[in-house]
């Protein structure tokens, strides 16, 4: 019972009071579960500080083709048997040396020798085997399989302590680069279950992981390759770009992902192509789009060169393919689409004449804050639809809904022809990973395709050499002509903040994978 | 005391259960997290992998009945999201948010109640009006501009404070003054206008005629009868802090559980909500006792053993009663009047 005579009130309301500022003082010397941490302002200059947009959900070395966990491992923790150069989009040796195949189903790799991993094994074949084992041919449910390599299985041969065979189910030209997405682990990890902290052979380790904070890594003593120019590297997360942006001009950070002009970063916000495309799908299923003149119509009546310059300062580019320069099977010969009002105009009174429903709705589905200035692009694009005579609402949706757009079974009852904004990014660097998706008649985001497209597309994947870019430069200059699923708008920028400390040039995969090891102090 | 105690956790059972299934239920209607952990061109059989590996392929009632034993277990299963127990992530950002919570209050209150009190004293007066318009304008500017317009002029141009995180002493300076504006404005107005309500009391008259100091009128007869409503409102507005302050938790990048909430929301990291959402109801459920019980020290009427002695007069005066008797407490709520508090201390 808390009963108090009204002179002893006054000593529980001071117990409390002082309660409470010892509660304010002690705050004030540190946040619950945090350590001084490197990333401050007053870390030493041989720290590397890079805030990223996000804290990585884990560091699971077979999850390493998500974003934000792929930016801080992939060729800084752990290392690929074969890497894809960004800029040149060639295979290069990375934990494997040399790969052949005599028949583009069974691979040889021969590994590379006297690499050890940060506890101080040895790398070797059982490794290198246990790694594509894990991934997948597991049950762990690896993102990296779904997302490269589907249902079927890999047969895993030791050749001998440092070559291995690997064999596809079918002829698989284009093995060696999804096998560029596998972050080599030791032949101990669990393939039971994941494991948030790998362990690597890549040019840093791991210190520590304050959940919530930051990472810190240190250069590994033991690497295989040139040492690193900065010992540690502290990785922090803000959401909001501005404070992002802030955090480099403030001098708190030397290099900060996902930011854009508007976050107020100066000349030192560096441009460069993220690989990323944006366009309109069209459903063909339903009026006004099951005339190809209404599809045509669109493509002509969205002034996609004034929407580059107008909105985006002139860094994009406007786009006539789904896949960047940069990419097996992207063709810089393929023509963007005129813009021409009239023309669209035409095609929808000759639709109209021949009995298609072009007053039928249009709804255009948006992901609201999928990309910067999103929602102005998609009233310009709403509002020169109208112009060409179509009747468009504008849809924007939470990331959730918008999916039930964006991947099959799509919706079937909308009140509307359903016309979804989509961005696609490429970052393997071959068009097979768009076209099987987003073309063919099945295709996970594909509204529709064609036997004929079906066919061009089965063939380009099959392709090697200067055949499988000339067969998807065919592919999609027939997507463009015959089918037209797609009004392309254009190819997107990403922006790094780099501080003036550092010297770093960012290439189409920085904002995935940003290699620590290529940054060096600014001279 | 006791009894008072288990009343109330019998009383806050029920709206536990609802919050537990609530959020169950709510959380399932946002969709299949399929949809955001597997890639986009995932095959069936990988989506119905992923659905056994998490328990999405059993009954609602199957799943339901697993998350009402986890609870009695404090497991509330493994995150989609990270792989790690969901309890440990709530337990591990639910200090960070008390902490912010806590220093904000504290200093909202002692300037609440430094500037209601110095505005009461002359009604209408030029300090009055200024912390009248200083309030207002504090109670309604958003948080989201506050914060990024303290980030420019603290960090970036004076460079001061830093921008973000929670690095340092310094780190809660933008945090704090962002999270403080709002509750000081509301409780400034809500104290100012008990303080002047309470110094036009009778009460207030005779102290001044007995010669009491007016610091000792103000501080210990005025304003501890005008505390009980900004006691109230502090109650609130302190429980809506520790829900989370998921806009300066999410722009300073500190690591409360609003911002792990609203995470978890966006990724259908359903185990992870379950355990944020159930430890916050907690917390706040602890809360208001903490509350009511400065109630009881602020105002003996609203003591339990006020009410007991209340009854046992009426019983007294009465003589022997039949029936049912209301065996509630005495009200703790908010609802004191100016007139019932002009009684209390004197």
């Amino acid at each position: 019972m808390l009963l108090v005579t009204p002179r002893s009130r006054r000593i529980p309301l001071a117990l409390a009071a002082s309660a409470l500022l010892g509660t304010t003082a002690l705050s004030g010397c540190s946040v619950a579960n945090s350590e001084d941490a490197a990333g401050g302002s007053s870390a030493p200059s041989d720290t590397l500080r890079v805030v990223l947009q996000q804290e990585p959900p884990t560091l699971e070395a077979c999850e390493s083709n998500l974003t934000s966990t792929g930016v801080v491992i992939r060729s800084t923790i752990t290392e690929p048997l074969v890497e894809r150069n960004p800029t040149s989009g060639e295979l290069e040796p990375k934990l494997a040396t040399q790969w052949s195949s005599k028949d583009d189903q069974t691979w040889t790799l021969k590994l590379r020798e006297g690499v050890k991993f940060h506890d101080g094994s040895d790398f070797n074949a059982d490794d290198a085997i246990a790694t594509i084992d894990r991934a997948v041919n597991s049950k762990l449910g690896c993102n990296v399989e779904g997302y490269v390599f589907g249902d079927d299985d890999l047969k895993l041969k030791k050749v001998d302590d440092y070559t291995i065979e690997v064999t596809a189910a079918k002829k698989d030209p284009i093995l060696p680069l999804r096998l560029s997405f596998l972050e080599v682990v030791p032949k101990e990890t669990s393939t039971t279950e994941k494991v948030r902290e790998p362990i690597g052979t890549g040019p840093y380790q791991i210190e520590d992981w304050q959940a919530g904070q930051s990472i810190n890594v240190a250069a590994f003593a033991d690497y295989w390759g040139e040492a690193p120019a900065y010992s540690k590297a502290n990785y922090q997360w803000r959401s909001e770009g501005s404070v992002r942006a802030a955090m480099i001009t403030s001098g708190e950070a030397d290099i900060a992902t996902g930011l854009s002009p508007e976050d107020n970063i100066g000349d030192l916000g560096v441009s460069y192509p993220n690989n990323e495309t944006v366009a309109l799908r069209m459903h063909a299923d339903t009026a006004p789009f099951d005339d190809i003149r209404i599809r045509r119509a669109v493509n002509y009546a969205i002034d996609k060169e004034s929407i580059v310059a107008s909105l985006y300062a002139g860094r994009d580019k406007a786009a006539a393919q789904l896949v960047p320069s940069g990419v097996v099977g992207h063709s810089d010969d393929l023509p963007v689409w005129e813009f021409n009002l009239d023309k669209a105009k035409e095609l929808v009174a000759e639709a109209k004449a021949d009995g298609t429903d072009v007053s039928a709705p249009i709804n255009l589905v948006v992901r609201t804050a999928q990309f910067p200035k999103i929602q102005e692009l998609a009233q310009v694009i709403q509002e020169q639809l109208t112009q060409a005579g179509l009747t468009v609402n504008l849809k924007m949706l939470e990331t959730s809904q918008h999916l039930t757009y964006q991947v099959r079974p799509f919706p079937t009852k909308d009140d509307g022809a359903i016309m979804l904004m989509t961005q696609h990014g490429n970052q393997a660097g071959d068009a097979a990973f768009t076209v099987d998706q987003y073309m063919t008649s099945k295709g996970a985001q594909s509204a529709f395709g064609t036997p004929e497209l079906d066919e061009l597309i089965a063939q380009a994947d099959a392709a090697s050499g200067d055949d499988r870019q000339a067969a998807f430069e065919k592919v999609f200059k027939y997507q463009n002509d015959e089918v037209v699923q797609f009004a392309h708008i254009a190819h997107q920028t990403g922006m790094l903040g780099i501080s003036s400390s550092v010297a770093y040039e960012p290439n189409s995969s920085s904002g995935d994978e940003l290699r620590l090891a290529e940054v060096t102090a600014a001279k | 005391m006791l009894t008072y105690l288990r009343k109330r956790i019998i009383a806050s059972a029920l709206p536990l259960v609802v919050v537990i299934v609530g959020v169950f239920a709510l959380a399932r209607m946002t969709g299949n997290p399929a949809a955001l952990y597997l890639p986009l061109n995932a095959t069936d059989t990988m989506r119905a992998e992923f659905a056994a590996r998490n328990g999405l392929d059993q009954p609602i009632w199957v799943q339901m009945a697993q998350y009402f034993g986890g609870i009695f277990r404090f497991d509330f299963g493994t995150s989609m999201r990270t792989g790690q127990d969901a309890a440990q992530m709530a337990l591990r950002a639910f200090p960070a948010t008390l902490q912010l919570a806590a220093t904000t209050m504290i200093i909202a209150i002692i300037l609440a109640l430094i500037v209601g009190s110095a505005a009461a004293m002359k009604p209408n007066g030029i300090l009055d009006r200024c912390s009248s318009f200083i309030s207002m304008t504090a109670a309604s500017i958003p948080d989201f501009w506050l914060a990024i317009v303290g980030i420019w002029v603290f960090a970036i141009t004076l460079g001061v404070v830093p921008t973000s995180g929670v690095v340092g002493a310094a780190a809660w300076f933008l945090p704090v003054a962002t999270l403080v504006m709002r509750p000081f404005g509301t409780l400034v107005q809500v104290i100012r206008g008990a303080m002047v309500s309470a110094l036009s009391e009778p009460y207030i008259k005779l102290a001044r005629s007995k010669g009491a100091t007016e610091y000792r009128v103000i501080a210990q007869h005025a304003l501890r009868n005008a505390a009980a409503p900004g006691l109230t409102v502090a109650g609130d507005l302190t429980v809506g802090l520790v829900n989370g302050a998921v806009v300066v938790e999410t722009i300073f990048g500190w690591p409360g559980i609003g911002k792990l909430m609203i995470d978890s929301i966006l990724q259908r990291d359903f185990a992870v909500l379950q355990a944020c959402v159930l430890l916050t109801a907690v917390a706040i459920f602890v809360l208001n006792i903490l509350i009511d019980l400065g109630y009881a020290l602020l105002d003996p009427r609203v003591r339990p053993s006020a009410g007991a002695r209340q009854r046992r007069k009426a019983r007294a005066a009465q003589g022997p009663t039949h029936g049912s008797e209301n065996r509630t407490l005495a009200p703790v709520g908010p609802a004191l009047s100016t007139s019932e508090s002009s009684r209390g201390n004197h």
